[in-house]
C-alpha cells in the first residue's frame, strides 16, 4: 500500500491529478487505487489538498491520508499559507516538488524528505497547454519517482481530457517526467 | 366525472391496490351536503353577474336573454351562500333546504 | 464486462442510466449536485431518453418523480441533507401510495452548525418515513445496490422506495475503479418498469392518496409493514440473484471475520471498509476482532444482525448520527432491541460527525477500548469517541462589561 497526499492551490486542479493517478494504475498497471479528496469551502487561490492510496489488492481504508509515503507539491508558496507538507512523513517519505529555483529548494530541504524529485511544472505546463495550470506536468515528475508508468499517466490524461486538450497534457507530463531531477 | 364512474364501474375486472385510493366517487355530488339554497329574486336582479364571478364551485350560469337569468346547478351547489353575500343588490336569499322538499 | 473509474455519484448515475429511467426530476445540492449535472448532461446529448423536469425545490422535485411513476415510467431523483428535509413531507407520501421509487441519498449532515459533509444524520431523520435503506461501502456497492434496489423496490409485495445512501465526499467524490456490466445484463436483471399498483391514467381514473379516515388509516399502514416484512426475503432473492449473474455477493448483515472475534464492531456506511483494514491489522496483532457491517437499515435486519452477534460478549455499535436526546444513536437503538436478550455488554459511539474522518486510529482506539473492557482492564468507554477536549470553549467572543 502506498499512500500519496498532493497539495497545491485550488484551481490547479490537484484533485482532477489525484483521479487520473488513480486510473492510470486502475486502468493500466491492474492495480487499485482510491481518492478522498478533502473539499473546504474551496475557492481559487486557497490551499488544498487530496488523499491517494494505491495497492495491488482493492483498498478497503476509506479516510484521508495521515502518513504519506509521498507527498506532492505542485505550489511552493502554500508552505507561506500555514500548510506542513511534512505534517506525517516518515524516514523515507518522498517529495515531489514544482520548482527549479534554488532558494525555493532551500527553503523545502529543511523538511526531512529521503528525496526530493523537482521540476519546474508550470512552465513546462505553460509551454504545452499555453496555460499554468501544473497538474499534467506534475503527474508527469511523479512518474519519475517510479511509483506510476509515464505511458498510465500518459493514457488516463488523454481519457481524462479528450483528444486535443489530452494530447498538449500528455506532452506536458511526458517532458516534465524527461526533465525531473532528483535530490 | 359521473359519466366516468359509470364506465368504470361497469368494467368487470377488480384488482387489489395497496394504500389510499378512491376508486368510486360516492361523495361526488356535492349538492347532497347542502343545507341552504340560493333562491334569487329576478325582480330584482339586474344581470350584472357579480354572483356568478364570486361562486367557489362554478356552478352559476348567467343567461342574459332569459328572465330567470340566474342558473344554478343544484347537483353541485354546496349553498355556501358567498353569491346570497356579494350580489349587489341583495335580491338573493338562502332558504332552508328541508322547507323546500 | 468492463472496469471504469468512477465515484460515487457516477456510479449511482450510470446506474439509473441502466435501469432506462424515463423522468427525472432533481435538484442539485452538495455533495449530491453532480448527480442531477451528469443525469441532465445525459438528457442533453440524447444518450438518456428521459424527460428531465426543472424543478424549484427538493419538495417539488420527489413530487414529481412520485406523480410521474405512478403515470406508469420508472422516474428518478436524488438529493442530500437539507433537500431531503425538505422531502420529508413529500417522502410518506411516496411510501404510503407505494410509489418504488429508486433515491441516492448523498448523507451530508444536517445545519445548524451549516455543514457540506458527511453524517448520517439527513438519512437517520427519515428512518420512519417508509423507506428501505441501503448504506454503501464503497462505490461499487453504490452501483450494485443501486441496481439491485430496483428489483427491490419493484417487487410486487414490496412496493416500497428506496434511498440509497452513501457518504458525502468519501464516497460521492471519492474516484475508485469499478466494475459496469453490459446494459444487456443489466436490461434482463432489472427489467422494464411495469405498473403493479395504483396509477394515473385519464382514460381509467382513480384518485390517489385521498383522505383517509380511521376506519382504514390503521390498515394502509399494516400494508406498509407487511411490504417491509416481505421485503427480507426479497433481498435475500435478488442478492442472489446478483451474484450469480454479476459475481459481487453482498450481505443483508456482513459479519465479517466475527466467527471468531472476541469483540464486534457493528458500524454503517463507508467507515466500514477502513474498520475491515484495522480488523485485519489488529488480526495480525493476535487481538480477535470482527465487524457487522450494516447494510440494510431499513428494514432493520434484526434476525440476521442476532446471528453474527450470538454469543459475542462485548459489541460496539458506531453511529454516524449524533441523536440527540436518545440514550444512544438509531444503530445503537436497533442493535439493542434486536439483541434484548442477549448477556452482551453493548457499548455506543458516536463520531465522524459533519465531516470528521473516521480514520484507522478512531476505529484502532475503538477496538482497544472494547478490548480492555471485555479483559476487565476498563470500565467506562468514550462514547464520544473523536470529540475534542475543549468541546465547550472552542468559541469565544468579547463582550461589553
Amino acid at each position: 500500500m502506498v499512500e500519496l497526499k498532493f497539495y497545491g492551490i485550488g484551481g490547479q486542479g490537484m484533485v482532477t491529478a489525484g483521479k487520473i493517478l488513480s486510473e492510470a494504475v486502475s486502468l493500466y498497471e491492474g492495480k487499485y487505487a482510491i481518492t478522498v479528496p478533502s473539499y473546504g469551502a474551496e475557492r481559487r487561490g486557497a490551499p488544498v489538498n487530496t488523499s491517494i492510496i494505491l495497492d495491488d489488492e482493492p483498498v478497503l481504508v476509506n479516510s484521508f491520508v495521515y502518513n504519506p509515503d509521498i507527498v506532492l507539491v505542485s505550489d511552493p508558496s502554500i508552505i507561506d499559507k500555514g500548510v506542513d507538507v511534512s505534517e506525517g512523513i516518515h524516514e523515507d517519505s518522498i517529495l515531489v516538488l514544482n520548482t527549479e529555483d534554488e532558494k525555493v529548494l532551500d527553503a523545502y530541504k529543511k523538511y526531512d524528505f529521503k528525496e526530493i524529485y523537482y521540476v519546474d511544472a508550470t512552465r513546462i505546463a505553460l509551454d504545452n497547454i499555453g496555460k499554468g495550470i501544473p497538474n499534467g506536468s506534475m503527474l508527469g515528475a511523479l512518474a519519475a519517482t517510479g511509483i506510476v508508468k509515464i505511458d498510465s499517466v500518459e493514457s488516463a490524461i488523454k481519457i481524462t481530457f479528450g483528444e486535443k486538450a489530452g494530447e498538449k497534457n500528455a506532452r506536458a507530463a511526458r517532458e516534465a517526467y524527461e526533465q525531473t531531477k532528483k535530490m | 366525472m359521473q359519466e366516468q364512474q359509470e364506465k368504470l364501474t361497469n368494467k368487470p375486472r377488480r384488482c387489489r391496490v395497496l394504500g389510499p385510493v378512491a376508486y368510486e366517487y360516492t361523495a361526488a355530488n356535492t349538492g347532497s351536503w347542502r343545507l341552504e339554497r340560493p333562491d334569487v329574486d329576478f325582480s330584482a336582479c339586474i344581470k350584472c353577474g357579480t354572483c356568478e364571478k364570486y361562486c367557489p364551485t362554478n356552478v352559476i350560469t348567467i343567461k342574459k336573454d332569459q328572465k330567470k337569468c340566474v342558473e344554478i346547478d343544484f347537483n353541485y351547489c354546496k349553498g355556501c351562500g358567498i353569491c346570497a353575500n356579494e350580489c349587489p343588490k341583495k335580491c338573493i336569499k338562502m332558504v332552508p333546504e328541508r322547507s323546500e322538499g | 464486462m468492463a472496469y471504469k473509474m468512477l465515484d460515487g455519484n457516477g456510479a449511482a448515475v450510470e446506474a439509473i442510466k441502466m435501469a432506462k429511467v424515463q423522468v427525472i426530476s432533481a435538484y442539485p445540492i452538495t455533495p449530491q449536485s453532480t448527480i442531477a449535472e451528469q443525469l441532465s448532461d445525459l438528457v442533453a446529448t440524447g444518450e438518456l431518453k428521459a424527460q428531465y423536469v426543472r424543478v424549484e425545490s427538493e419538495h417539488t422535485a420527489l413530487s414529481v418523480a412520485t406523480a410521474a411513476e405512478l403515470t406508469g415510467v420508472r422516474a428518478a431523483t436524488a438529493t442530500a441533507s437539507q433537500g431531503l428535509a425538505l422531502m420529508h413531507e413529500v417522502a410518506g407520501m411516496t411510501s404510503g401510495c407505494r410509489v418504488p421509487i429508486v433515491m441516492p441519498v448523498v448523507n451530508r449532515g444536517l445545519a445548524a452548525p451549516w455543514t457540506l459533509w458527511a453524517d448520517h444524520g439527513d438519512a437517520m431523520s427519515e428512518r420512519d418515513t417508509g423507506w428501505l435503506q441501503f448504506y454503501c461501502q464503497n462505490v461499487q456497492e453504490v452501483f450494485d445496490l443501486t441496481v439491485m434496489a430496483y428489483r427491490i423496490a419493484e417487487d410486487e409485495n414490496v412496493l416500497t422506495p428506496a434511498m440509497v445512501c452513501m457518504d458525502g465526499f468519501f464516497l460521492s467524490h471519492s474516484m475508485q475503479k469499478i466494475d459496469i456490466p453490459d446494459q444487456e445484463a443489466i436490461d434482463e436483471f432489472i427489467g422494464p418498469f411495469v405498473t403493479k399498483n395504483s396509477y394515473l391514467d385519464p382514460e381509467d381514473p382513480m384518485f390517489v392518496c385521498n383522505l383517509t379516515g380511521p376506519d382504514d388509516f390503521t390498515e394502509m399502514r399494516y400494508q406498509q409493514k407487511v411490504g417491509f416484512d416481505n421485503s427480507i426475503k426479497v433481498i435475500e432473492k435478488v442478492q442472489k440473484e446478483f451474484a450469480q449473474k454479476f459475481g459481487r455477493k453482498l450481505q443483508i448483515i456482513e459479519g465479517y471475520r466475527t466467527d471468531d472475534a472476541d469483540v464486534v464492531l457493528v458500524a454503517l456506511g463507508s467507515m466500514c471498509g477502513t474498520a475491515k483494514y484495522v480488523v485485519n491489522k489488529l488480526r495480525e496483532q493476535g487481538k480477535k476482532v470482527g465487524l457487522a457491517k450494516v447494510t440494510v437499515f431499513r428494514p432493520f435486519p434484526f434476525r440476521q444482525l442476532r446471528e453474527v452477534l450470538g454469543g459475542k460478549e462485548v459489541i460496539g455499535v458506531f453511529d454516524r448520527s449524533a441523536g440527540l436526546g436518545g440514550q444512544g444513536g438509531p444503530l445503537w437503538s436497533e442493535t439493542c432491541a434486536a439483541i434484548k436478550d442477549y448477556n452482551s455488554d453493548i457499548r455506543h459511539y458516536v463520531g465522524g460527525l459533519g465531516g470528521r474522518d473516521v480514520s484507522v486510529r478512531t476505529i484502532e482506539k475503538i477496538y482497544n477500548e472494547l478490548l480492555e473492557i471485555k479483559n476487565g482492564t476498563r470500565k467506562e468507554h468514550t462514547e464520544w469517541i473523536d470529540v475534542k477536549e475543549n468541546a465547550m470553549d472552542i468559541r469565544q467572543v468579547l463582550k461589553n462589561a
